[in-house]
């Protein structure tokens, strides 16, 4: 098995690749280059800062495209790990008006405001959806780790699991090979090392 | 539900572990002492989040301090945040390159201003945990920087409301007068503070037991509970601290 981090700068990457190789990955990789990033069964789009910086890295790297041709034609796994989870949807109003990578339909906005502390910082429950592949084996209302002051919003059914901070929003989905996560797998203890590993194992 | 936190700070200088009282530093031992002794890793599995302070104020000590949280990192899965002494950009780079996912700051949100609103633009305000020190002078809760050397001749309401500008993501807030002292938290500014806060609260100074963490759990506005007492949570400590917390019904993540 081998796991491609997609590299474009932004997120801490070095948890994500210490719990991979706890989970006993063989080869892990972290690239922005097309051929490494092809090479890979599976792919990880990591990312924490602002969804704008984080757009034009992509864009300036080229990973639009090649992720494009990966992902959406080639149907190559992919997981998006919070900004990444967020990148991967048509856009987001952080710091103006933005366009994502628009592989899913959803929407980033804002927390309201004044209601409850903004960041949404800890671990919060999440309500799991039936069928899920990403949370096979783990109870409705596991504790993962949030941090983050936009969330995805969809009128869509993008078979989302959902967590309730302020209002109900969008924590998870799984289209077809694309999955992504609000929170921090690989900051989630022991039920987020079985998320990633259900990724590895499920799609 | 959002959970509250239960934190573990662990302060570093020049290759050591130390336990504070009142910032006065014990020497404890280097990483390898404090795998091996306190089973570090494995005690991670019962807090929520690391915090890491170099209190060792030159610019040198940064890159070997950057070297020992690559090596912290491995083998524990929950947020670290680290800090001490970051002066510039490459500061905060040199430890998100290292594997860490919050930066502390502390002196610069004093001293310079303008670096803490480029730091929270480029890493988003998630990224930055404002540290603040204060002790009671005269009663009044007065903030101190540069590793609680300096008086800011600032209130702590005053300045907690300056800090929040900024755009810090949260802020950890410690006593001076109740660091390493295991007497428990100086809930009496923590109450004031925590009504005007909004964003979120970490209290430290002052832990010694499982009673402390309740304590300070149960006021309103606090979001987390730190402590940096090597030596009251030593082995098991932690670990049952967390057990009887749960089991008293605080609104705490279990994994189990």
């Amino acid at each position: 098995m081998k796991i491609v981090i997609v590299d474009y700068g932004m997120g801490n990457i070095k948890s994500i690749e210490s719990a991979l190789k706890y989970l006993g990955v063989e080869e892990i990789v972290v690239s922005h280059e097309f051929e490494e990033i092809s090479s890979g069964d599976k792919l990880i789009l990591p990312g924490v800062g602002s969804f704008f910086k984080a757009m034009q890295n992509i864009k300036k790297l080229d990973l639009d495209v090649m992720l494009n041709k990966l992902v959406v034609e080639e149907k190559k796994p992919i997981l998006g790990i919070c900004l990444g989870m967020q990148l991967m949807c048509r856009n987001s109003e952080e710091n103006g008006f933005h366009e994502g990578l628009g592989f899913i339909s959803g929407e980033v906005k804002k927390f309201q405001e004044g209601l409850l502390k903004v960041p949404h910082v800890g671990f919060n429950q999440v309500s799991t959806c039936s069928g899920s592949k990403l949370y096979d084996s783990l109870d409705n209302l596991s504790d993962f780790y949030f941090t983050h002051s936009y969330r995805l919003k969809s009128d869509e059914d993008i078979n989302q699991s959902t967590c309730t901070y302020i209002d109900e929003f969008i924590v998870s989905y799984e289209f077809e090979n694309i999955a992504g996560v609000q929170f921090h797998p690989e900051l989630s203890q022991t039920k987020g090392l079985k998320l990633l590993d259900n990724f590895i194992k499920n799609f | 539900m959002l959970r509250q936190r239960l934190i573990f700070t662990l302060i570093y200088k020049d290759g050591f572990f130390y336990q504070s009282r009142n910032f006065r530093l014990q020497r404890v031992g280097n990483l390898k002492w404090l795998e091996r002794n306190y089973k570090f890793k494995e005690i991670a599995f019962s807090l929520d989040e690391i915090v890491v302070l170099n209190t060792s104020a030159t610019q040198e000590s940064l890159k070997e301090f950057a070297s020992t949280l690559s090596s912290l990192v491995d083998g524990v899965f929950i947020p670290i945040a680290a800090g001490g002494y970051i002066r510039k950009m490459e500061d905060a780079k040199l430890l998100f390159e290292n594997g860490m996912d919050k930066i502390v700051i502390n002196t610069i949100l004093h001293s310079n201003k303008e670096l803490v609103k480029e730091l929270v633009e480029y890493y988003g305000s998630q990224s930055v945990l404002a540290s603040i020190d204060y002790r009671l002078v005269d009663g009044v809760a007065t903030v101190y920087v540069e590793n609680s050397k300096s008086n800011t001749f600032k209130t702590l309401e005053s300045y907690v409301k300056e800090v929040e500008k900024l755009g810090v993501g949260e802020i950890y807030l410690n006593s001076i007068d109740q660091d390493g002292t295991g007497f428990g938290y100086d809930l009496e500014s923590v109450r004031i503070i925590a009504k005007e806060v909004s964003i979120p609260l970490i209290i430290a100074g002052g832990a010694g037991n499982e009673k402390h963490f309740e304590e300070g759990l149960s006021l309103i506005g606090i979001n987390a509970v730190a402590t940096a007492n090597l030596f009251n949570f030593i082995g098991d400590g932690l670990p049952n601290a967390r057990k009887a917390i749960l089991n008293k019904g605080f609104n705490i993540a279990s994994w189990s």
